[in-house]
């Protein structure tokens, strides 16, 4: 590997923006048959890093070199059709085309009477079957999958080039542990024929697994290069962060230390809540004051029973008491009348609105449920703005920015602060951590320890087991659309545990990452 | 990064605020092509014999004040992405119930009043057909107002019995040809509307709202926003200025013309809301942009009639400015070209290898 | 822009069909009690009339007065097929499907005189004679049809401009409002009005302007060519009583006085004009005589017995040119 030359050499990059210098003289090197890593907090100048490299911005000053030639590329398109492959965080397919469609857009195989369908899917079928997605029925419409699988099938579509670099802007943000297991040995087999990739994460255990090189940037800046074995993972966050590890330690919180004992009634309290292909039916008790946690696989069906309970999803069975009084929770307006709110996994499409701004997504969940014609003033909208910006601190605090230009830890801020200015008695937290920063993360569980110790009921759902058991008081662990065990948490309890109970199971599944 | 970002906003904010700007642009170029034709054409005079203001501007402002009611309810039915082709044949039924009750009643003020309130009722009854078509059926706007459109001017033929209905009633005139100190009433009233509507939509909350539905619709619907009842009281809203409007046509000459009165002046409503910098796509909206807008598609029929453009090349007069405003406004088309200026430099420094 | 009258278009041909498939079972009867033939005398005559539907006060008469005509007692079935919103397109298809169920005569009154020949080819091979009511077509192919029986628009619309030449002696500038661009009677009107008009050289035309027919937009382009023309109009022709009668309410909204100030001339002779005329609003009615159903199916019979026709049947038409004779023609009006 050290042998051949790098198959992209970037020197001395540096691209300003009005006010703000995005990279700063940012070397990095790519060989033939790795995967290197980019490592960096968000706004540290990941993205830039691999935008310039496409040719999306263009760089003020420095050099790139592919195959030891100097380039400049004019968008992701140019910089394919040299071999240069990009699949980006945010799924951008089209959701009402099939999934072979989907794969072979804009590279249909083309017969005499135009494009050659048969042939298509025949190639779509390949490259989908090298990434062990055998399985997927090339006819049916994209939407009718997870986003998880979404993800691979923009993967596929991105290797039917078969390119020489791939680059991966953190796909592995929505994707199981089985996913990614999967994933990971479709990109090793990849590496082993050569292909170099590119790969941005924000999750250290799979840069550990994968990766043979870490770049680490910071502000813009870079701060070193340096092999996988021999950079350790304090060493690392301290470097990607700027701080030492115990400084950040203790952001996080310990709540597993102080099990918190549920007293008197439950505040929700759902007999047989379920929904015809969603949920099983499902008994389920919250008290005032706890952390719920939902663990299980994705798709296994924590969000359907969180949208039930929030009523996202109306409930075709159960019955469920609020406060001891036996309620219909029928819709989303009704659920935040009863004070209980619901932060989607889905940010994109369910939380933000990308073309308001930070104030206006802020302030809408509470004028929803004030209703328009009171609206709350201008001065009180600012208040509340600028309690949640400061609270959770959001930055950049500026609460007059469309919120798409902030980072994605700082828009589930805003989001968190959406929910809390509802003042919840319950609230459901559906991922409220995957695709963000380290620090972001520590905070937004600060945050949720915090409304727990004030008398919230917190539901929580996460892909990340480790988070679960941190922070839950109880654990509710899900299983193909059914409440599989509850477990009280406490110092027994490890993510491990609750692996255990979902391959216990006796089905053949792999809930196993390492 | 991040100032990357605000720039970028600063921007956008800057080009929505353009898009109204070039309707503006485009009214006083016109105005000036009328005024190179005859020096007095802005000029506004007392007329001594009526005893009001006259001239050409007063005529546009009353010419454009039907425009500028069913613009202002497209507006705000557009923010929610969707859109009302039934504007026009709503007025062809406001002013058929008027016309035809005021034709067998007696001309006093009582009786206008009743005929109004009767005119604007159904339409506005129509308007939420729309509206249950669209929220509660969850049929597509675009269908669901096809629907309406075809079969509001079939309503209004069986109202009037298939004949162009004429009746007298001094009040009802009034409003349509009337002037206050000099005013016209129907520019006094339509403006009193127009701002009307902008307090209610952006001192509530509604404007948020409805741009919330318009951008996201399944993200507020999450955050609670009622989009059911706020589609149904948008569609409603477009009917009753939508009724507004067929009254002021009517009443100017007090005839309801079944297949010409509002005939295709949804066309002329969306035109002036996206001249206006309102994205069909729906979201922001601007109801500033769509009087702009309404104001310029008035001054355009005028200008036609001013400087004696044919009557057969009058449709293509008028698409040429449109068109060419059209493409001013875009964003992409000015970007294309910069675009393809840099390109070319760029591609003659870079050696690409075979 | 176009897309959505094509649309609504697409919903007027799904009726026509609906109205087609309906009507062929009809044909079928009518076909077997044909083959059947010779029982009985009295068999009945189907009409096919594509009519034009709301237009004006005019063509509510026309068409009323048809209808009343070919009534079943007179042994008829009229199908009466209006067009949709004055679509020609509309107009086809129901011309098609009257050719396609096999009615015994079609009458015609085109909204827009050309694109006719393919419908009335197939009118011609389906052996279905073909009348045009008062509408001509263009070009004026008179093999495609059997005769157009209709008011003479050159004749009014002159005997309009004859007026115009007594009336002014001294001269003066006139303004005309003319019907939407293209259509077959506004070519009419004009060559009659020019032909007279234009050979007077003290008659200034000051321009020319669509009005569709309509009061509303009548009123509102003539207000704004009062303006362009300092008020300095004396004489308007309008090519129908509608828009006469928007042209008068401009008038006196600018201050002026119609039949002093600005003498305005309308063809159509409808009641709401006779009236304004009665009044002095207007100053000279030229009537285009819409009850010509008798007429109408004298000619029906004759062409169903196999005789000849003229190819042009006039219908003639009066004219009022005070209001004396608008009152004493009122009571008797029956448009």
């Amino acid at each position: 590997m050290t042998g051949a030359p790098p198959i992209v050499e970037m020197k001395d990059i540096s691209i300003s923006f009005p006010g703000v210098k995005a990279l700063d003289e940012v070397d990095f090197r790519l060989f033939p048959g790795e995967v290197h890593t980019l490592m960096g907090e968000n706004g540290a100048g990941k993205s830039t890093l691999i935008k310039a490299l496409t040719g999306v911005y263009k760089i003020d000053s420095g050099e790139i070199l592919v195959d030891g030639e100097e380039r400049r590329f004019g968008g992701t398109a140019d910089a394919q059709a040299a071999g240069i492959a990009t699949v980006y965080q945010e799924v951008n397919l089209c959701s009402n085309l099939s999934i072979g469609e989907n794969v072979m857009l804009g590279h249909e195989v083309r017969g005499p009477f135009g494009i050659n369908w048969k042939a298509t899917h025949r190639a779509a079928a390949e490259v989908l079957s090298t990434l062990g997605l055998d399985h997927l029925d090339l006819r049916r419409p994209l939407s009718t999958l997870s986003l998880a699988v979404q993800q691979l099938v923009a993967i596929s579509r991105a290797m039917i080039t078969k390119p020489k670099v791939l680059i991966l802007d953190e796909p592995t943000s929505s994707l199981d542990a089985n996913e990614v297991a999967n994933l990971f040995t479709v990109i090793r087999r990849l590496r082993g024929q050569g292909v170099a990739i590119l790969f941005v994460t924000h999750f250290l255990d799979q840069v550990y697994m994968i990766s043979d090189r870490i770049t680490v940037l910071r502000n813009g800046a870079f701060v070193g290069e340096y092999p996988t074995r021999e950079l350790d993972r304090t060493t690392l966050i301290s470097k990607m962060i700027g701080k030492d590890f115990a400084t950040l330690r203790s952001l996080g919180s310990e709540r597993q230390s102080h099990h918190y004992e549920p007293r008197g009634e439950p505040l929700l309290r759902a007999e047989d809540l379920g929904r015809k292909g969603s949920t099983e039916p499902t008994d389920l008790e919250l008290h005032q004051g706890e952390v719920l946690g939902l663990a299980g696989l994705l798709g296994s069906g924590r969000t359907e029973l969180a949208r039930l309970l929030y009523g996202a999803d109306r409930p075709d069975s159960g019955t469920v008491w609020l406060r001891g009084k036996k309620t219909d929770i029928h819709n989303p307006t009704s659920a935040l009348g009863h004070r209980i709110a619901f932060s989607s996994e889905n940010r994109r499409d369910e939380g933000i609105i990308r073309d308001l701004t930070v104030r206006e997504n802020l302030v809408l969940a509470v004028q929803a449920k004030r209703g328009w014609f009171r609206p709350l003033t201008r001065k009180e909208q600012d208040a509340l703005t600028r309690k949640y910006l400061t609270e959770l601190n959001v930055r950049p605090a500026d609460p007059e920015r469309p919120i798409k230009f902030l980072s994605g830890g700082n828009q589930q801020k805003v989001l968190l602060g959406r929910w809390l200015a509802t003042e919840p008695d319950l609230l459901i937290l559906d991922e409220p951590t995957r695709g963000i920063d380290v620090g972001a993360k520590a905070e937004i569980q600060a945050a949720v320890a915090a409304l727990a110790a004030k008398g919230v009921a917190v539901v929580f759902i996460s892909s990340e087991l480790e988070e679960v058991v941190r922070l839950s008081d109880r654990i509710i662990v899900m299983k193909d659309h059914r409440k599989l065990a509850e477990l009280e948490n406490g110092p027994h309890v490890t993510a491990e545990t609750i692996v255990a109970v979902i391959a216990d199971e006796g089905d053949d599944e792999e809930g196993d990452t390492e | 990064m991040t100032d990357v970002a605000s720039r970028i906003a600063a921007n956008r904010g800057a080009i929505v605020r353009n898009q109204a700007f070039w309707g503006v642009i485009a009214i006083v170029l016109l105005l000036a092509i009328n005024v190179i034709k005859d020096p007095g054409y802005l000029a506004i005079g007392y007329n001594d014999e009526t005893g009001h203001l006259s001239g050409n501007l007063i005529d546009i402002l009353r010419a454009s004040a039907p425009i500028l009611m069913i613009a202002v309810g497209m507006c705000l039915v557009v923010a929610t992405s969707g859109i009302d082709l039934s504007v026009g044949s709503i007025m062809v039924v406001a002013g058929a119930v008027s016309m035809e009750l005021l034709r067998g009643m007696d001309g006093t003020a009582g009786n206008a009043a009743l005929t109004l309130a009767i005119a604007l009722g159904i339409a506005t009854a129509l308007g939420a057909v729309n509206g249950i078509l669209v929220s509660v059926v969850g049929l597509q706007p675009f269908i669901s107002t096809l629907v309406m459109m075809l079969a509001g001017r079939g309503i209004a033929k069986v109202i009037t019995g298939g004949q162009n209905t004429t009746a007298d009633n001094d009040s009802f005139a009034w409003l349509a040809n009337g002037y206050v100190v000099g005013i016209p009433v129907v520019f006094l009233l339509s403006m009193a509307i127009v701002a009307l509507v902008w307090v209610l939509v952006r001192r509530s909350a509604l404007g948020l709202m409805l741009e919330a539905i318009g951008m996201d619709s399944r993200a507020s619907r999450l955050a609670g926003v009622k989009r059911r009842s706020l589609q149904l009281t948008v569609y409603s809203a477009s009917g009753l200025l939508a009724g507004v409007a067929g009254v002021f046509a009517t009443a100017s000459v007090m005839t309801v013309d079944v297949s010409r009165t509002g005939y295709q002046l949804e066309l002329d409503a969306i035109l002036a809301v996206v001249i206006g910098g309102t994205s069909l796509a729906g979201g922001k909206f601007s109801i500033g942009g769509a009087v702009i807008g309404g104001l310029l598609i008035a001054t355009l029929d005028k200008t036609v009639v001013f400087l004696g453009v044919p009557a057969s090349a009058t449709p293509a007069f008028k698409a040429i400015v449109i068109v060419v405003l059209c493409l001013l406004q875009s964003e992409r088309v000015r970007n294309l070209f910069r675009n393809r200026r840099a390109l070319r430099a760029q591609s003659q420094k870079e050696v690409v290898p075979a | 822009m176009r897309s959505i009258p094509r649309v609504a278009r697409a919903f007027a041909v799904t009726g026509a069909l609906a109205l087609g498939l309906a009507a062929c079972g009809g044909g079928d009867d009518d076909t077997a009690s044909g083959d059947g033939g010779g029982e009985g005398g009295d068999e009945i005559v189907t009409v096919g009339f594509v009519a034009v539907g709301p237009e004006g006060g005019w063509r509510q008469a026309n068409e009323a007065n048809v209808q009343d005509t070919f009534t079943e007692e007179a042994g008829f079935e009229l199908k009466y097929a209006p067009a949709t919103n004055l679509d020609q397109r509309s107009q086809i298809d129901a011309f098609t499907s009257f050719v396609d169920e096999g009615v015994d005569v079609i009458l015609l009154s085109a909204t827009e005189g050309a694109g006719w020949e393919d419908s009335l080819r197939r009118a011609q091979e389906a052996e279905i004679p073909v009348i045009l009511v008062d509408r001509g077509i263009e070009p004026d192919d008179t093999s495609l049809y059997v005769t157009r029986i209709a008011p003479d628009n050159y004749e009014v619309s002159t005997s309009v401009a004859e007026w115009a030449v007594s009336a002014f002696p001294d001269g003066g500038n006139y303004f005309v409002l003319e019907g939407p661009a293209g259509v077959s009677v506004v070519n009419e009107r004009n060559r009659g009005w020019d032909d007279t008009v234009g050979a007077v050289p003290n008659l200034v035309k000051v321009g020319a302007q669509t009005a569709n027919w309509s009061t509303e937009e009548a009123k509102s382009v003539f207000e704004t060519v009062l303006r362009a023309n300092n008020n300095d109009i004396q004489i308007v022709f309008a090519q129908n009583d509608e828009m006469g009668l928007g042209a008068a309410i401009a008038v006196e909204e600018a201050g002026l006085t119609p039949g002093v100030d600005v003498q305005i001339a309308t063809i159509d002779g409808t009641k709401p004009a006779l009236e304004a005329l009665a009044e002095g609003r207007l100053s000279f009615v030229a009537e285009y005589n819409p009850l010509f159903g008798e007429t109408l199916l004298e000619v029906v019979d004759k062409v169903l017995n196999g005789e000849e026709v003229e190819p042009y049947i006039v219908v003639p038409s009066e004219t009022f040119d005070s209001p004396e004779a608008a009152a004493a023609a009122l009571p008797d009006r029956k448009y």
